[in-house]
């Protein structure tokens, strides 16, 4: 009996599902995004990223080696969903000579520093400068600040941070993987100003 | 640490594997499942090993003896030449008691007490020799090595950078120097031509190795299976050829002269490790197998002292991410020096160029493992082209970190086993090309890029199969050689090092690696940036030139690039040819784009056939679905039909069962009542028997008082006739008869009377059953 109860459910559900899926072919409402992680070593992009798709943080986490992908999708209010496919780079400068591999063809570049460490500020300017050379016109940029709780160690202010972000056209934010402070808000924000597709 | 390792296995919390390290919680059951069989594996690796180093030990005794006699010789001359001898004079004293396979164990115990001396004052660098019974294999690699170190030489006349401090190192470095040069002359003939090209030294390399090891075979089989955990760090440190590449006290120098520049006086003009790299190897200290328990505070210093020194001993490799990890490994299956030359070894010499500052080597890896996906797995990768991912994002991490951290570890150390005795990256390129065997029929079902990497990150994270996946490298893909890899490699470079060339010229718009405008526009702008480009394809070359193979490999490259080149060079003479040259190569770069707008156009038709192929499935398919739809409609109408009749049987047994229950009431209280009524008889009839007992004696007594009456009477009436006279007598016979007749009446009545009324009380409790049993039946 208990058995006879949940089949229409299900049914019903796959029928639901389908019909979804045949009437939201229109891509405006479900949008796939790929998305890089820029920025000197150690500043925590991997830990953005394990925060934001796993809600965990390790203060202990290894060196990420040419670069690692995991991916996640967040549901606007607006009833879009955006799925981000995140390519996570290795933070040491050789290996910029890699970079271009993953972040050609990216829509969204993320780059990071570390609000306690200038010389992570400097290596974030080199990044943005390395991406309107070489990146796609039309990418979406987002400076992040990150390890916003260690307040008491900062070294780049945020108006520094806010002002290097308007002259070159980008979004800021300041964030912390270890408290989770803003890594929702970032990744939101990005989603919200990703170009989208005219529905025709 | 090597043996601190062996009883981690104890104490280790579940979440760690054998060797220490850390399991993703989603591969805990794989890894509990696959723990038996790895015990198995062991077991039995442990055993054929043990044979074979037995027979080994045999066989070198005797048939080894004389070569390696002759080879001792020299060098324990040499020594004597150099005047060492002051300092060691335990060793080569006496060439003859330098028995062929101890010969030069015989003596570690002299070296390293004499190095321990020396260094009383940093006291943790460590070195130990590598068990006697390896020997054979020590010597059999060392031929490699020595090789290696011939060309090395050669390089050294062109560019002098490499191994800036050996000469300045000691006395004990120029012997080793010269004790290779004294063994290479010997196997001189057979490889003499080795440095000359590419090509005739990958042939060679193998020959004599071949001919004069006929257990070469046999102990690649064994690799192949695996090398046991106990001998896995003297066994690597044998294949790396870890003691013929010391040079003593080398390690502790470089570390001394680091320490000294860090106080602030430089004792030799050696370039100090740069700030920048000695930061980024802090960084990375703890970020290196985090919580492993070998890494504690000890071990990571050893860590820190391990890449620095390799820094300071190669500047043009320093320090690169990835690094931190191979050294972490070494150190946890060796002393601190002993995986210091391992290091060496592995990055100077079978990574040579791939960690440099440019990376030159592993994008040029990636370029030339593309090819191989495409010839090999073509449906694939074309899989891939759609969903739009390109094979080195995934490959890539895969190269550059030799697989650690991306399988488990027992996989990964079964392909560091073989990697390692093979002494070239050849089996990178197998091991990636079955992972890709293994998972490529996964991956053709993924729908978009993301599920694809996704799936194929999490599939090569659990292959615990190490045997499957090491023996699919190993036979599945044996036309991957290496001197197929350095032809593909040779031909890959150039657009690799265009692209770095491109970059480093800021003012030039860069493009993609492949893109024909660049070379067009280059070409159109000024004709002779080719040859400059050929001239600055030197450069990095020079960087890369540590290893010989690159070199080599580079510098013939560079003949044919040079060669290939010769029309330009001529083409300030002639004009004409000149212009002919330019046409034509304008007419194969626009030939060679139309065939790529062609290739793409095939290529967005195929995606629009797909793209067809799948509206088509949907439609059939949400027919069909329709249709099973209905069908579950119709099934789910049979189904709440049935289920209604089934509670109207219910209902109905509901009731039949109720009214059952109420009969069943009923008889029970009538079978009380019957149970009653009978004691209520029973009761009767004792007060039935009472009564009658006590009708008994009364008509005894009234019998007993009649015949008492008629004994009175009887007397009386003697009595009357005794007084009176007969006259009398009729009187008293008249008066006799009265009361008889009297008596007789009232006792006839009395006792009818009495009969009569016991019969009705015993007939009336029967009525009354009678009434009450026709009573119940209706009921």
């Amino acid at each position: 009996m208990g058995c006879s109860s949940s089949l229409p459910d299900r049914a019903s559900g796959r029928l639901g599902g389908l019909n979804s899926e045949n009437g939201a072919v229109n891509d405006a409402k479900n949008l796939r995004v790929k998305l890089v992680l820029l920025g000197d070593s150690g500043v925590g992009k991997s830990c953005i990223v394990l925060r934001f798709v796993r809600g965990q943080f390790d203060p202990t986490s290894k060196v990420t080696i040419g670069a690692s992908f995991l991916s996640q999708t967040i549901a606007l209010q607006d009833s879009t969903t955006v799925k981000f496919e995140i390519w996570d780079t290795a933070g040491q400068e050789r290996y910029a000579a890699l970079a271009p591999l993953y972040y050609r063809g990216a829509a969204v570049a993320v780059v990071v520093y570390d609000i306690t460490s200038p010389e992570s500020f400097q290596k974030a300017q080199y990044w943005v400068k390395e991406l309107q050379k070489h990146g796609s016109p039309d990418m979406v940029m987002a400076l992040v600040g990150n390890k916003a709780d260690l307040q008491e160690n900062r070294e780049v202010t945020v108006q520094d941070g806010i002002d290097y972000a308007e002259k070159n056209g980008m979004f800021f934010i300041e964030t912390s993987a270890k408290t989770a402070d803003n890594i929702n808000q970032l990744f939101e924000e990005i989603a919200k100003r990703l170009p989208r597709p005219t529905p025709s | 640490m090597a043996e601190k390792i062996s009883h981690l296995s104890h104490t280790l919390e579940p979440r760690r594997d054998a060797y220490g390290f850390a399991l993703r919680p989603q591969h805990l059951q794989r890894y509990r499942e696959y723990a038996k069989i790895y015990k198995e594996e062991e077991d039995e690796r442990s055993e054929k090993w043990k044979n074979f180093l037995e027979q080994q030990a045999d066989t070198s005794r005797n048939c080894w003896s004389e070569r390696l006699h002759k080879e001792r010789l020299p060098s324990g001359v040499s020594e004597h030449r150099d005047g060492t001898v002051s300092d060691r004079p335990a060793e080569g004293d006496d060439p003859s008691e330098n028995k062929p396979s101890d010969g030069s164990t015989g003596s570690s115990p002299e070296r390293e007490v004499h190095s321990t001396e020396n260094l009383k004052s940093d006291k943790v660098p460590r070195w130990a020799n590598v068990r006697p019974v390896l020997g054979a294999i020590e010597n059999m690699m060392s031929f490699r090595i020595k090789k290696a170190k011939n060309v090395e030489d050669d390089l050294k006349g062109v560019n002098g950078a490499h191994l800036p401090t050996v000469d300045e190192v000691s006395h004990s470095g120029q012997t080793s120097e010269e004790d290779s040069e004294g063994d290479v002359e010997l196997d001189e003939a057979s490889n003499g031509s080795a440095n000359s090209s590419n090509g005739e030294r990958a042939v060679s390399e193998g020959m004599p190795l071949e001919s004069s090891f006929p257990w070469r075979e046999e102990l690649e089989c064994l690799v192949r299976g695996g090398v046991p955990k106990d001998l896995r760090g003297e066994v690597w440190q044998a294949f790396v050829g870890v003691r013929t590449r010391r040079i003593e006290r080398y390690y502790q120098d470089l570390l001394a002269q680091e320490a000294s520049d860090d106080e602030g006086k430089a004792l030799d003009n050696s370039p100090a490790v740069p700030q920048k790299l000695k930061k980024q190897i802090e960084k990375d200290i703890p970020r290196t197998f985090p919580g492993h328990p070998a890494l504690d505070e000890n071990g990571r210093n050893s860590l820190r002292r391990l890449l620095i020194a390799y820094a300071r001993h190669n500047p043009s490799v320093g320090y690169c991410q990835a690094m931190n990890f191979f050294a972490g490994l070494l150190l946890l299956l060796m002393p601190e020096e002993n995986a210091f030359w391992a290091l060496v070894g592995i990055i100077d010499d079978y990574f040579g160029g791939c960690y440099t500052e440019e990376m030159i080597e592993s994008q040029v890896d990636q370029l030339v493992f593309e090819e191989l996906m495409r010839e090999r797995f073509p449906k694939l990768v074309n899989h891939l082209d759609f969903l739009g991912v390109q094979v080195a994002w995934i490959s890539g991490p895969w190269f550059l970190s030799i697989f650690v951290n991306m399988l488990p570890w027992e996989s990964v150390l079964r392909i560091w086993d073989v990697l390692l005795f093979e002494g070239n990256r050849v089996m990178l390129f197998r091991t990636a090309l079955a992972l890709m065997e293994l998972y490529g029929p996964a991956i053709v079902t993924t729908k978009d890029a993301g599920d694809a990497i996704t799936l194929l990150q999490s599939l090569a994270g659990s292959t615990f199969d190490s045997s499957q996946l090491v023996l699919t490298a190993c036979m599945g893909f044996v036309a991957i050689t290496e001197a197929r890899l350095l032809k593909l490699r040779e031909k890959h470079r150039p657009s690799i090092l265009e692209v770095i060339e491109e970059r480093s010229k800021k003012g030039r718009v860069w493009k993609d690696s492949k893109g024909l405008a660049t070379k067009l526009y280059s070409f159109k702008h000024d004709t002779s940036s080719l040859v400059q480009e050929t001239k600055s394809t030197e450069r990095p070359e020079d960087v890369a030139a540590d290893a010989d193979t690159s070199h080599l490999e580079n510098s013939s490259h560079l003949e044919d690039l040079l060669g290939g080149l010769a029309v330009d060079s001529e083409v300030d003479s002639l004009p004409d040819l000149q212009e002919q040259v330019v046409w034509l190569k304008v007419e194969l770069c626009r030939l060679l784009e139309e065939k790529r707008s062609a290739i793409l156009r095939a290529e967005e038709l195929e995606t629009a056939l797909m793209e067809m192929v799948k509206q088509d499935n949907r439609l059939q398919l949400s027919a069909r679905v329709e249709q099973l739809e209905q069908e579950v409609t119709e099934l789910r109408q049979a189904l709440a039909d049935k289920k209604e009749q089934e509670t109207a049987m219910l209902q109905v047994l509901m009731r039949v069962e109720q009214e059952q229950r109420v009969t069943e009431d009923a008889r029970l209280s009538a079978e009380q009542d019957v149970a009653a009524q009978k004691y209520a008889v029973h009761v009767l009839q004792e007060k039935y028997e009472k009564a009658m007992i006590s009708l008994a004696q009364m008509e005894k007594r009234a019998i007993m008082a009649e015949s008492m009456l008629e004994a009175t009477l009887q007397y009386e009436t003697g009595q009357n006739k005794a007084h009176q006279a007969p006259g009398s007598a009729h009187n008293q016979s008249s008066v006799q008869e009265t009361p008889t007749r009297r008596i007789g009446l009232f006792g006839l009545g009395w006792r009818d009377r009495s009969k009569g009324k016991p019969e009705e009380s015993n007939e009336s409790p029967q009525k009354e059953i009678g009434n009450r049993e026709l009573e119940q039946q209706p009921k």
